[in-house]
């Protein structure tokens, strides 16, 4: 069975931010949006790296100073932010899985949870 | 070579604000315009990674440009001058250390130690059958508690090839080796301490050459655990931990940083000599600590009873 859960509305993301949701409650953030140039970007709170660790060293530091690139702070791996290809660090080479966002005509941003 | 321990961690990074706040929030206090220091004057310096006066970056991305080793005197650091001055360029820098690299080209300072002699209490357990270590009608904690690093123990690196490495901080600085990780790499130790290790070098390919982590001890595992706590309830991630090591005996608690590497609290580290010999064993969770806590907000056993019946 699938659910939908809504993450937010679009303006709740700033231009040039991210923001981690927790949409399965467990306590910690799991999926993170980044808005860059208008557009949404999903991904699963995984570094590739060890692939069970999560990327922010406080809630939301998803990106670098310049908003240019998503981080992990954990050994500071550089990720591009529209493909989730880490381009620097440990796992340079492999990439964020990507979360397929929804988009509703209102302005919320949505995901499917697999069950 | 009466090599002491690292006194300093110089970083050029992303962010200064953030970093500066880590650094506060961590329990370092902040001297001058860039270092933030332990208890006995050990820490860590954060600069824009543009500033010019910083060494060159590794070029992998990581922001540690420098490692500077207190030393027992003057001596010392002539004696590692002259070795090294063997095949590489020294500097003697303004404030009378010494610049050089090592053989993975990351940057080393040697200076005479700035720690200060600390004496501060460790923590005190009562346990059966042995003497009580807490006067009777002292309790050991309370909620006000605010433990403070009290130096800096050690760094981790990523390197590219661990046995090199290895036989030049042995060979050429005098480091020991008290345990190792079976391909991974060695745990060293100084011989100007007795901590079981003040490096770690982990075997990675190339691009990962860096720092992994860097830690301060505190002043036990309670220590630990209430620092910790305390950055979890400020909105820190924690990475690893609470849990306690095996090789070391430490206890740790690691946390992500925008220090683009892991920043730990550790205590309780094993001492050696040179009669210990060095342990080797297959690297893994299983080999990596005796136990690992997981971190939960406050709960305590006083909610109604179960509901009966299946």
């Amino acid at each position: 069975m699938k659910n939908r859960v809504m993450l937010c509305r679009e303006g709740d993301i700033p231009e040039v931010s991210a923001r981690g949701f927790d949409p399965q409650r467990q306590g910690i953030d799991t999926v993170f949006v980044v808005k860059k140039d208008g557009e949404y970007f999903a991904y699963a709170d995984i570094c590739p790296h060890y692939g069970d660790t999560s990327l922010p060293w406080k809630k939301d530091t998803y990106l670098d100073s310049a908003g240019e690139n998503i981080v992990c702070a954990a050994h500071g791996a550089l990720f591009n932010i529209r493909s989730g290809l880490c381009t620097s660090g440990p796992c340079k080479g492999d990439a964020l899985r990507p979360i397929p966002l929804i988009q509703e005509p209102d302005g919320s941003l949505w995901i499917t949870l697999e069950d | 070579m009466n090599i002491i321990g690292p006194d300093l961690l110089i970083f050029g990074v992303d962010d200064v604000n953030a970093c500066r706040e880590f650094a506060s929030d961590y329990g370092l206090t902040a001297e001058g315009e860039y270092r933030f220091l332990a208890l006995d004057g050990t820490g860590i310096e954060i600069r824009a990674k543009e500033d010019p006066i910083l060494p060159e970056a590794l070029g992998t991305g990581s922001m540690l440009r420098k490692t500077v080793y207190g030393v027992a005197d003057q001596a010392t650091v002539d004696a590692i001058a002259a070795e090294l001055g063997k095949d590489r360029e020294v500097r003697t820098l303004e404030d009378g250390s010494i610049e050089s690299v090592d053989d993975h080209g990351f940057v080393l300072g040697f200076q005479i130690t700035v720690r200060k002699a600390l004496e501060l209490p460790a923590e005190a357990i009562n346990a059966p059958g042995a003497p009580a270590q807490r006067d009777v009608n002292t309790v050991a904690v309370t909620k006000q508690d605010s433990p403070l690093p009290r130096t800096l123990s050690h760094v981790v690196y990523f390197v590219p090839d661990a046995p090199k490495q290895e036989a030049f901080y042995r060979d050429r600085l005098g480091f020991i080796t008290t345990d190792r990780f079976t391909h991974v790499g060695p745990f060293m130790r100084p011989a100007g301490t007795q901590d079981h290790h003040t490096v770690f070098f982990i075997q990675t390919p190339p691009h990962m050459k860096g720092i992994e982590h860097f830690t301060f001890h505190m002043g036990g595992p309670t220590d630990v655990v209430t620092a910790g706590t305390k950055m979890v309830n400020k909105g820190y991630q924690s990475f690893w931990g609470p849990g306690r090591h095996i090789f070391g005996s430490n206890w740790f608690w690691y946390f992500k940083s925008p220090f683009g590497c892991n920043m730990e609290f550790d205590a309780d580290m094993d001492l050696h000599d040179d009669e210990w010999e060095a342990r080797e064993a297959m690297p893994g969770a299983d080999n990596s600590q005796v136990f690992l806590l997981q971190y939960r907000e406050k709960w305590a056993p006083m909610g109604p009873p179960p509901p009966k019946g299946a």
